[in-house]
C-alpha cells in the first residue's frame, strides 16, 4: 500500500538564461516512520461566496486529539466561470493565501492543536472545490447511545 | 511576463479502487488572470543544524493579498526527521497556532500565500543536518526594508 505525490514546476523564461525545471517525488507515510498511510477522504463540493467551510475532519478527530500527526491535503479550485474567483484558505481562523480559479495546492497538515482546522472561504461567487485528504489517524466521534 | 507551469500527480492504492489525482496550473497574477507571474525570490537551498526557528519568507518583501505561491521541499532523506512549517512571525513548533504541518524527509509542499505574515520553519533535530529547498513565485515584490 503506497501513496505517492509528484510535482513538476517548469518555466522557460522566469529566470532568463536559466530555465526552471523542478521535479520532486515523495512517498507519503505515517508520522516519523516508513509505514504507508491507510485512510483517505475526498470530495468535490460547490461553495457559495462569503461563507467559511471546514475541509476534512475536526482537529480533535485527528489521532483522537493527540495532534501533531502526519496527513496531507490536496485542494484544487475547479472553478472555470470566472478566473477572478478565489477561495481564501487558512488554519485556525488565520487566512494564509488565495487559491484562485484553476489553482491547486498540496500541503502537510498536522492538526497542531484543538482549533487547527483547515478552513476555506470562497470569494467572488460560487467556487467548485476538489479536495483529498490522506492520513492514518482520523478517529470518528463515538455515536451517542 | 513569464510562463510558470506546475503539475502534480498523486497516486494511491489506499482504496479498493486506484486513486490518481492530476493537477495542472499556470501561475498568474491576481489582478489579471491572463498574465503570468514574472518575479521570484529565487530557488534557495539552506542547511539546518539546529532546531532554532528561522524565517524563510519575509512578508514585508512581498505585496499583500496577491497570488504568491510558495514551494518548499525537505531535501533530506530521513522519514524520522522533519521541518515544522508555520505561517507565523514567531517560532515554528508543534503548538504554534498557525503551524501548517510537518514536512518529513523527501516531502514537498506548494501553497498560495497572501504575503501578510512570515513563513517560518524549524528543524526537528539538532543531531542530524537537514536540507531545505524553497522558492517564492511572487505576485509583487517590494524592496526589502532595512
Amino acid at each position: 500500500m503506497a501513496t505517492t505525490a509528484q510535482i513538476t514546476i517548469t518555466s522557460p523564461d522566469l529566470m532568463p538564461g536559466s530555465a526552471l525545471n523542478i521535479t520532486a517525488n515523495t512517498t507519503l507515510t505515517k508520522a516519523g516512520v516508513t509505514a504507508d498511510l491507510d485512510q483517505k477522504e475526498s470530495a468535490v463540493i460547490k461553495l457559495v461566496s462569503g461563507t467559511e467551510y471546514r475541509l476534512g475532519p475536526l482537529a480533535t478527530e485527528m489521532a483522537g486529539d493527540a495532534h501533531d500527526i502526519a496527513s496531507y491535503l490536496y485542494v484544487h479550485n475547479k472553478t472555470t466561470e470566472d478566473a477572478t474567483y478565489y477561495v481564501d484558505w487558512g488554519i485556525h481562523e488565520t487566512m494564509i493565501g488565495r487559491l484562485y480559479a484553476g489553482d491547486w495546492m498540496f500541503i502537510p497538515w498536522n492538526a497542531s492543536d484543538d482549533g487547527a482546522e483547515i478552513e476555506i472561504e470562497p470569494q467572488g461567487g460560487t467556487n467548485i472545490i476538489e479536495y483529498c485528504l490522506f492520513n492514518s489517524d482520523v478517529i470518528l466521534p463515538t455515536a451517542a447511545s | 511576463m513569464a510562463t510558470i507551469n506546475a503539475t502534480t500527480t498523486i497516486s494511491s492504492d489506499i482504496a479498493s479502487y486506484p486513486v490518481t489525482i492530476s493537477g495542472e496550473m499556470t501561475m498568474t497574477k491576481s489582478a489579471n488572470p491572463s498574465v503570468g507571474l514574472e518575479e521570484t525570490t529565487g530557488l534557495r537551498t539552506k542547511k539546518f543544524t539546529t532546531t532554532t526557528a528561522a524565517v524563510i519568507v519575509e512578508e514585508d518583501e512581498l505585496a499583500d493579498n496577491t497570488a504568491h505561491k510558495v514551494y518548499i521541499r525537505n531535501a533530506s532523506a530521513s522519514r524520522a526527521n522533519f521541518f515544522y512549517v508555520a505561517y507565523n512571525s514567531g517560532a515554528a513548533a508543534a503548538a504554534t497556532a498557525e503551524t501548517i504541518g510537518k514536512l518529513y524527509g523527501g516531502d514537498w509542499m506548494l501553497f498560495p500565500y497572501n504575503g501578510s505574515t512570515d513563513i517560518t520553519v524549524a528543524s526537528s533535530t539538532s543531531t542530524e543536518t537537514q536540507m531545505l529547498e524553497y522558492m517564492v513565485f511572487a505576485d509583487g515584490i517590494v524592496a526589502a526594508k532595512g
